[in-house]
């Protein structure tokens, strides 16, 4: 049993634009949630997906943010629980060595933890949807 | 809550544990605490031991028939922390690639 997921990505781009887009409210708002977002430590942040689709707000404080290495909490509206989300990068040459780790789900009180799942799991898939139909027309727009 | 869930995962970090509980689940049936103290070839004492912690963490119950002592499995407290891992595997396996999108169609 285990309380954290971690996850490793080799992307194929420079690690300063790796960093801006998840550390800048305005690229993070793009391509992952709607952010009120500041890369500075001891900074409350408040994540929005739209409410009339059913998803979450999500709110934390920034805990480390030095380049390359973003710690923040992470708690979804409703829940209480704290868990805590870190992205590091890792130059390699041109390319960036993402790690995410996300650990403190073993937090979720096991009682509730179907009914969340339930309800937020839909949230989410219609967020991902909406997130992908947005980026088709930014990109065919531009 | 918290209490809760520490509670499990004492009771999981034992190897011993988990073969006790992974039998009862699989065979699905009550066993009495003779017939598990046989299985796994430790004291009785032991065994009721191992059973206590799975019994605080909600994992097991036990009810009493005559003198033995029987003990079903009641796993659902590991399924919905695991849920929320499911979950969270799914979410942030999107998320990756939806930024990778994103790096890939941007400019610079």
């Amino acid at each position: 049993m285990k309380d954290m997921i971690t996850k490793e990505e080799m992307i194929n781009h420079p690690v300063d634009k790796v960093w801006n887009a998840i550390s800048k409210a305005e690229e993070i708002s793009t391509w992952f949630i709607q952010a009120d977002f500041k890369a500075e430590v001891g900074t409350p942040y408040t994540f929005t997906a739209s409410e009339d689709k059913g998803c979450m707000k999500i709110t934390g404080v920034v805990k480390e943010a030095n380049p390359y290495t973003l710690v923040y909490t992470w708690i979804v509206e409703n829940t209480d629980v704290e868990t805590t989300v870190k992205w590091r990068l890792e130059a390699e040459g041109e390319n960036t060595k993402l790690y995410l780790e996300h650990s403190g789900i073993a937090n979720y009180p096991g009682e509730s933890a179907v009914k969340m799942f339930e309800s937020f799991s839909g949230g989410w898939a219609q967020c991902v949807d909406q997130l992908q139909s947005y980026l088709t027309k930014a990109i065919h727009a531009g | 809550m918290q209490d809760k869930i520490d509670k499990i995962f004492k009771a999981i970090a034992d190897p011993t544990r988990r073969e006790i509980l992974h039998a009862l689940v699989v065979a699905s049936v009550a066993l009495p605490i003779t017939d598990i103290s046989a299985k796994f070839d430790i004291s009785r004492q032991g065994v009721t031991k191992h059973i206590r912690i799975l019994e605080e963490a909600e994992l097991v119950e036990i009810t009493k028939k005559g003198r033995e002592r029987i003990v079903f499995a009641n796993p659902s407290s590991l399924k919905t922390v695991s849920e929320w891992l499911q979950f969270y595997e799914q979410f942030w396996d999107g998320s990756i690639k939806g930024l990778v999108d994103y790096l890939d169609n941007k400019e610079g």
